[in-house]
């Protein structure tokens, strides 16, 4: 499978997603989107658990406002229904549910392209040069924001400030690991563009670096896009 | 051309360097900066595009230049590698490159003497231009120097900063049984086990990748180890559950122990750490603005990021040098530093430790350690062999 049609399988079953009024559309989704997953022939566990750490906040809160509190769905709010908390339960579950999709749909791409490099994966988009440096570029962003969790975190823990582990200490300084985070990246950031940047001309070495022909669309791209255009009209069909 | 660009700290080596750099090929000569971010481009995410981004097909075969296994590390995230394998990759990347030109600031200090050997013989020989400034060269056959002279600025006085320190009972550290492995990496540590003795000066050494820096992480608590424990005087000591409150440490890149913006905010912050345990002396915070001033840095106003590089890591030393706590980790506290302020640091170590401290320290700087009457560590195969 290529990285456009692999994209282009997500962003479908997204929108279905974002289609889907019922559990039972989202089922179909998650479905295919499990299988999708199995292909890449990798353990798709830890993905699975990632979309649920994404969505557990989001469904203790809904269970607690809209099960607990409300004890009705919007609809029946809007509508001047009585409701029960089983309809509450219903619309949360459904909510939580399209945003583990969106969650699991970014984490099944990631499995599928395991071996592969951002920049080789970049690389064989199909996109405008300028919008493939720009997603390098935003790469590079999220990675130096990790480096600077990293530095913050070793010189607030050597200096004693914080732990390692959960502690008081911690419940007390933890915000200073924000501004040390803030001002490390703007170092780092400061440090590349004044000296190592400007000198190499290193932005423009991504020219030749991305520059290279989209490989041709697979069997593979064909068979999940149609995959994904069936579950979307399956969803549809539901509504 | 080849050229060696000489003088002590603060007379304008690297602007030299720089300029050269952007007279001799604008906006197209490779740099090696004495830090991570000036070394490497910034732009991958692994080891395997740093490559990328660099090799050209037009790069001249007798560039090679391939000190580690490359191809193992290629899906390593670039900010995870040693300073030293970081300083290799991206001599690596400039030898696949199509640069005809190269600017080396003080990065080669990183280096473990036979990865150092190896970077100066291939940049003896590489048909491109290259300007180097280095503390511990004077000469390289076939080089020629230029020297640089200018004003000192933030004036260094270790022998003062080191007058006040005072005599401390440091506690020994058992390591028994310790095993470390990053996630989905190799073994660092297993079942390595070491006694350090107060009083005493400890080199840690072994290639660059070995885990000399693991160790420090592990004993400061910002890493914490698979298995085994860490005693002081035969009590239950773990620092990343209950917080550092033994050691000092003077991190390789200085930047990765500033916990303020400022000077100031940095003192004040620490102290109030520091506080919370009781058996530790504290300096006022007076006594800390003198040592700052020793050390160059008159200003508790000063931001720290503003300062240069070689003032950063001199100030990294203010807390080893204040005595407060009683052990010491100095990670390669000489890159970037000439040698009367390498000789003034010796001579502070072996205070540091007629006193009582403990002093751990991690240099490829054979001629600073041998100013230094230690006990080598040697890291290999997991352990730690003494």
């Amino acid at each position: 499978m290529t990285p456009n049609g692999a994209i282009g399988f997500g962003l479908i079953l997204i929108a279905a997603a974002g289609t889907a009024r019922g559990l039972t559309g989202l089922g179909v989704i998650l479905a295919l989107l499990i299988a999708f997953a199995l292909a890449s022939r990798r353990n798709i566990a830890a993905a699975l658990l990632w979309s649920l750490g994404i969505v557990a906040p989001l469904a203790a809160f809904m269970a607690l406002v809209w099960i607990g509190f409300v004890g009705r769905a919007p609809h029946e709010i809007a509508a001047g229904v009585e409701g029960s908390r089983a309809a509450a339960a219903t619309y949360a579950a459904t909510v939580c549910l399209r945003l583990f999709i969106i969650a699991f749909a970014v984490q099944a791409l990631f499995l599928r392209f395991a071996g592969w490099t951002p920049l080789r994966f970049v690389r064989a988009l199909t996109a405008p040069p300028l919008v493939k440096k720009l997603l390098v570029l935003t790469l590079s962003l999220i990675e130096t924001i990790l480096q600077a969790i990293d530095r913050a975190r070793t010189a607030l823990v050597a200096g004693g400030l914080i732990t390692r582990r959960f502690s008081q200490v911690n419940l007390r300084n933890g915000w200073l690991l924000v501004q040390t985070v803030w001002l490390t990246v703007i170092a780092i950031a400061i440090g590349r563009t004044r000296d190592k940047w400007p000198i190499e001309g290193t932005l423009s070495r991504l020219d030749h670096a991305l520059a290279a022909a989209a490989p041709r669309p697979a069997i593979a791209d064909f068979a999940w896009g149609a995959a994904a255009v069936l579950c979307l009209g399956i969803v549809w069909g539901l509504r | 051309m080849r050229e060696l660009i000489g003088g002590p700290n603060f007379s304008g080596r690297s602007a030299a360097l720089l300029q050269r750099l952007s007279a001799l090929a604008p906006g197209n000569a490779f740099f090696v900066g004495p830090y991570a971010e000036a070394a490497l481009s910034g732009l991958s995410s692994t080891v395997a595009d740093e490559i990328a981004i660099y090799r050209s097909d037009a790069a001249a075969a007798a560039r090679a230049f391939a000190p580690l296994d490359f191809a193992a590390l290629a899906a390593r995230k670039p900010p995870t590698l040693s300073g030293g394998e970081q300083v290799l990759l991206a001599l690596h990347c400039f030898a696949l490159s199509d640069f005809t030109i190269i600017g080396i600031d003080t990065a080669l200090e990183q280096l473990d003497p036979a990865n150092r050997a190896a970077a100066l013989d291939f940049l003896s020989r590489v048909p491109s231009a290259t300007l180097l400034v280095d503390n511990r060269l004077d000469h390289i056959d076939g080089w020629s120097v230029r020297a640089c002279e200018g004003a000192p600025a933030f004036r260094l006085d270790l022998a003062a900063a080191a007058s006040r320190l005072a005599p401390v009972r440091a506690p020994t550290i058992a390591l028994e049984g310790l095993w470390f492995r990053y996630p989905s990496g190799r073994d660092i540590f297993r079942n390595a086990r070491i006694v350090l003795q107060p009083g005493t000066t400890y080199r840690l050494t072994g290639p660059n990748g070995a885990g000399k820096t693991t160790l420090f992480k592990l004993l400061a608590g910002v890493l914490a180890p698979k298995a085994g424990s860490i005693t002081l005087d035969g009590g239950a000591y773990a620092p990343w559950r209950d917080g550092n409150r033994i050691f000092a440490f003077a991190t390789q890149n200085p930047d990765h122990q500033w916990c303020g913006a400022t000077l100031g905010e940095d003192l004040s912050r620490r102290r109030r750490a520091l506080a919370r345990h009781k058996q530790i002396a504290l300096p006022d915070m007076a006594t800390l603005v003198d040592l700052a001033a020793q050390l160059g840095v008159t200003s508790i106003d000063q931001h720290l990021y503003e300062l240069p590089l070689v003032a950063r890591k001199r100030l990294s030393w203010l807390w080893p040098l204040s005595g407060a706590l009683p052990w010491i980790m100095f990670d390669e506290p000489t890159i970037g530093q000439d040698r009367a302020a390498c000789a003034a640091l010796a001579a502070t170590v072996t205070r540091l430790a007629a006193l009582g401290h403990g002093v751990l320290f991690i240099t490829h700087d054979d001629d600073f350690a041998a100013t230094i009457a230690h006990t080598r560590l040697q890291l290999a195969d997991a352990a730690i062999k003494a």
